[in-house]
């Protein structure tokens, strides 16, 4: 898991996909992966392997918390939900985000 | 740190919280299968991912190695009590050693800023004192804004309480003592400035809790009651606490404050003598003033006292300061000795540890088809690594703890049946066992991980590993031999040399007329009349005067220089047939006449280096005024330095000066113990107020050489330990590599081999190691023992006869544990053995 630290591969952007996601309301584990797979329509698909761990590194550094819920089939089960540090973190890392893109753009256009 | 706290939440919660993740995973999987997604994975492996994240594998690894490491001890119980044991010996001498040393010099003494007390002593150039005189301390207690308090302790005879037979000890101190120590009185109230401090006041007396418990019965009533001391009246204030601490490890059966020294010791001027260096001085730094400071105020002080009082200052005199709040102030020769029982108690640890290093050697092969099978499966040589280094930490462990309750129980005992202060404990604080965990880690790096690593190589060099632990054994026991061999000849030799003079049976009286006022004149009367009365007595055969008593409380020496090589010289003033009553041989010229002056008269080995190969009668010593001819050669006695071989003396004739100072020496013709209460009525008829101290030079001797006798009786038992352990091992060690070639050696034998030629090859590994290693200890100890100068009072460092002792010892030894072993063999029956497969 190490090397996928960096943000701009798919499996390292997921914490700041996820983090996004969970902006505009806090959401179980499976509602994360389909919210993210229908938002970029379809092309990512993210794994239960790959969703979960993450989701624990994230509880670990205190960007979500958990919260029990009832999902829409009357279940319980936990609801994710975005801490304001995980607020914090998010504004800066779609900052950083945002800067390094379009940087790489105009290279790749210009260059 | 939030993250941390977090961490912390989830691995208390672990349980809760993983069932949570599971529900979680399971209701993700109910919804994509109900999407028609089968995307199931390893739920196995996606819970250990995520467990992973929390990132305490580690603590669970380690958990898992110490479990296995527990059962796999005590599966084999033989092997974990020994090896325990073993390391428990060697971490407790260790520990044991340490937790002296912290008493005597690290721990503080129980009283409130014990880091500021400081000890006072005159130093300069090449003389240095002790004691100062009562006025002068007075001058530096007064001028010396750096130190917030001192505090001045005289020692004087004891004294006698209301016509006792046993006297009973005492010591003045100045009325702040107690309060600066916040010492609480048991009973009663301690001094204080207010009611103690001025000559003034009723004279108090407190009495410490030993006193209070033998001769008052621990009567609380004792409290305002009148006692004699001497045949004064003193009214007893209070008693001290039991566990009392006091400054240089003090203990005396009556405390008084210094005020009434002269009203307890008729006519005695020692409170206003400022010649007359008496009183041991102490001090409390203020606050925040370090000691430095301190020793520059002094030195400014000591400058402005030479301009008043010129008489009372040394030239290039200053006051040293050190730290006196510990049990000991540390003198440097102090230092050498600690220095070398750190040493041998590290052998004693190197024994151990190879010890059990090679014991886990041994078990390897035991374990091999166990720790082949993990590789097989997939165990990485890292991990099997990591769980042997577990399972010695565990072994370590344990070896600790037993080491540490070892060297508590002994030191109990110890400080029970010496007379350590009551405020020590062998109770160990922090500092002992940080020393003890340090001790444990290095100790299980040593005998651990050489095993760890080779076990876990799978290498084949059993052989030399097993080698280099015997040679280290051999080496470590080597060097506790001969140390050990060392001390006990010099011991033998302090107990068993003529010191030069006849301590068998002389008394020592001392009337310390100077103390009590008198003049030289008086004290000429008094002497002759002691003296007369003494030589009348049928029991005595001869008695004498000296200035400095043998074995007394002050001892003089000066160091010089005689044909480039450092000497220490005592000199003493005599009468005439001292040296007739005290034995000491005359070797050369005459003894003085009464009073001569411009003579001297000087020992054997002095007359031997400033005058080599020349008749020393007709030299002359000293320079100008001090210009003395050398009258008389007596043989060596060194009756203030007994363990100093290379001690020389010069003597000089009592002037009528001296005599005021001077002690009687009384030699008796058969029990000298019938002399002491002869003195004393004696005494008393001549002056009732004249308490004179009188010893039994004998007791005194014996006293002094059990000091020795001890030392060398504790290291040649560590000394015994390490071998044994050595033995023991090369025993084990032995039988093994023997049984492991049973059927070898039973083959050849039955080929028709030599049986000793048979065992002779396969002991052959055993050679090396024994003589490499004795070599290399022997060699350690040869260089080692310079250090032991000090205390090898008439033995070389490198002693042949101790060597050769030791040495031989080790190789009886070492021998027997071989050969022994390897004969049991022989007797096997050989059919029997080639039918066992």
């Amino acid at each position: 898991m190490k090397d996928r630290e960096d943000s701009l591969s798919p499996a390292g952007a997921l914490p700041l996909l996820i983090l996004r996601v969970l902006r505009s309301e806090s959401l179980h584990g499976y509602a994360i992966a389909q919210r993210i797979h229908l938002l970029s329509r379809e092309v990512l698909a993210v794994e239960e392997g790959l969703l979960y761990p993450t989701l624990q590194k994230m509880l670990r550094k205190g960007w979500v918390e958990a919260q029990w819920g009832i999902s829409e089939t009357s279940r319980k089960v936990r609801f994710y939900r975005l801490t304001r540090p995980g607020k914090a973190h998010l504004e800066k890392e779609l900052s950083s985000y945002g800067r390094i893109t379009q940087a790489i753009q105009e290279v790749l256009r210009t260059a | 740190m939030r993250e941390l706290f977090r961490r912390l939440q989830y691995l208390l919660n672990r349980r809760r919280l993983d069932a949570e993740l599971e529900n979680d995973m399971e209701f993700h999987r109910e919804m994509a299968a109900r999407a028609g997604n089968a995307n199931f994975g390893n739920t196995l492996r996606l819970r250990e991912q995520a467990y992973e994240a929390w990132g305490w594998t580690w603590l669970d690894r380690l958990m898992q190695d110490l479990r296995f490491g527990m059962r796999i001890l005590a599966r084999s119980p033989g092997f974990t009590v020994v090896a325990v044991l073993v390391l428990a010996i060697g971490v407790g001498v260790n520990v044991s050693a340490f937790s002296l040393f912290n008493m005597v010099a690290l721990k503080p003494l129980p009283v409130p800023d014990a880091d500021r007390l400081v000890r006072l002593e005159r130093r300069s150039g090449d003389q240095y004192s002790s004691q100062m005189s009562f006025p002068s301390f007075r001058f530096y207690e007064q001028h010396a804004h750096t130190l917030s308090a001192a505090m001045a302790v005289l020692g004087v005879p004891p004294m006698e309480i209301d016509g006792d037979e046993q006297l009973s000890s005492a010591s003045f101190v100045t009325a702040n003592y107690f309060a600066e120590l916040g010492t609480r009185p048991a009973w009663g109230r301690l001094f204080s400035v207010a009611s103690d401090g001025s000559a003034k006041d009723a004279p108090a007396v407190v009495l410490s809790y030993g006193l209070w418990q033998r001769r008052f019965g621990s009567d609380p009533g004792v409290v305002g009651r009148v006692i004699h001391l001497n045949g004064k009246p003193v009214t007893i204030v209070g008693v001290t606490p039991f566990a009392v601490a006091s400054l240089g490890a003090q203990d005396p059966d009556l405390w008084l404050p210094m005020a009434q020294q002269p009203y307890l010791i008729e006519h005695s001027t020692v409170l206003k003598e400022w010649t007359n260096g008496s009183v041991h001085m102490w001090g409390k730094l203020a606050q925040g003033v370090s000691a430095n400071a301190a020793g520059q105020e002094l030195l400014a002080l000591t400058n402005e006292l030479r301009k008043q009082h010129p008489d009372a200052v040394w030239d290039n005199e200053r006051i040293q300061i050190s730290p006196g709040g510990h049990l000991q102030v540390m003198q440097p020769q102090m230092v050498r000795v600690a220095e070398m029982i750190g040493v041998l108690a590290l052998l004693t640890l190197i024994v151990a540890c190879a010890n059990v290093g090679g014991l886990i050697t041994a078990r390897a092969v035991t374990r091999q088809h166990e720790i082949g099978i993990r590789i097989a499966i997939g165990a990485g040589r890292w991990r099997i690594f990591r769980q042997l280094c577990t399972e010695s930490l565990v072994l370590g462990a344990m070896g600790s703890l037993a080491g540490v309750g070892l060297s508590w129980a002994v030191l109990s005992i110890v400080l029970a049946e010496t007379d350590a202060p009551k405020w020590l404990s062998a109770r160990p604080d922090w500092r002992v066992l940080l020393f003890a965990v340090g001790v444990t880690l290095v100790a299980t790096l040593f005998f651990g991980l050489m095993p760890a690593l080779q076990i876990a190589r799978q290498r084949q060099q059993k052989t030399f590993a097993r080698q280099i632990l015997v040679g280290l054994q051999i080496a470590a026991s080597s060097v506790l031999l001969i140390v050990a061999a060392l001390l006990v000849h010099a011991a033998q030799h302090a107990l068993y040399t003529d010191p030069g003079f006849g301590y068998e049976h002389i008394t020592s009286i001392d009337p310390q007329l100077s103390q009590h006022g008198y003049s030289p004149v008086a004290a000429a009367n008094y002497l002759n009349e002691m003296e007369n009365r003494l030589r009348a007595l049928p029991g005595v055969r001869a008695v004498s005067l000296v200035q400095l008593p043998p074995l007394g409380h002050v001892v003089s020496n000066w160091t010089t220089e005689i044909s480039g090589r450092k000497v220490t010289v005592y000199p003493n003033w005599v009468e005439p047939d001292f040296f007739e009553t005290m034995g000491i041989a005359l070797r050369a010229g005459r003894t003085f006449r009464p009073a001569e002056k411009h003579a001297v008269i000087v020992s054997e080995s002095f007359a031997r280096r400033e005058w080599p190969g020349q008749n020393p009668l007709g030299q002359t010593v000293g320079e100008g005024a001090n210009r003395d001819t050398v009258v008389g050669v007596v043989a060596d006695a060194h009756i203030n330095a007994l363990n100093d071989d290379d001690a020389l003396e010069q003597y000089w004739a009592a002037q009528p000066d001296n005599l005021p100072n001077m002690t009687v020496m009384a030699r008796a013709a058969g029990e000298p113990g019938a002399i002491g209460p002869e003195a004393r009525a004696i005494a008393t008829s001549l002056d009732a107020s004249v308490f004179p101290e009188i010893r039994q030079i004998r007791a005194l001797y014996r006293d002094n050489q059990k000091m020795i006798e001890d030392v060398a009786g504790i290291v040649s038992l560590v000394g015994l330990i390490a071998l044994s352990l050595a033995a023991i091992s090369l025993v084990g060690l032995v039988a093994f590599v023997v049984t492991q070639r049973t059927k070898e050696i039973a083959i050849r034998i039955a080929l028709g081999g030599e049986p000793m030629m048979v065992l002779g090859a396969v002991l052959r590994q055993f050679r090396w190691p024994l003589i490499v290693g004795m070599a290399v200890g022997t060699g350690l100890a040869g260089f080692g023992s310079s250090l032991l100068r000090v205390i090898l009072y008439g033995v070389s460092n490198l002693d042949p006869v101790s060597y050769v002792a030791a040495l031989s010892l080790l190789v009886l030894i070492a021998v027997a544990a071989i050969i022994l072993p390897a004969l049991r063999v022989l007797r096997m029956d050989l059919a029997a053995t080639l039918h066992y497969e």
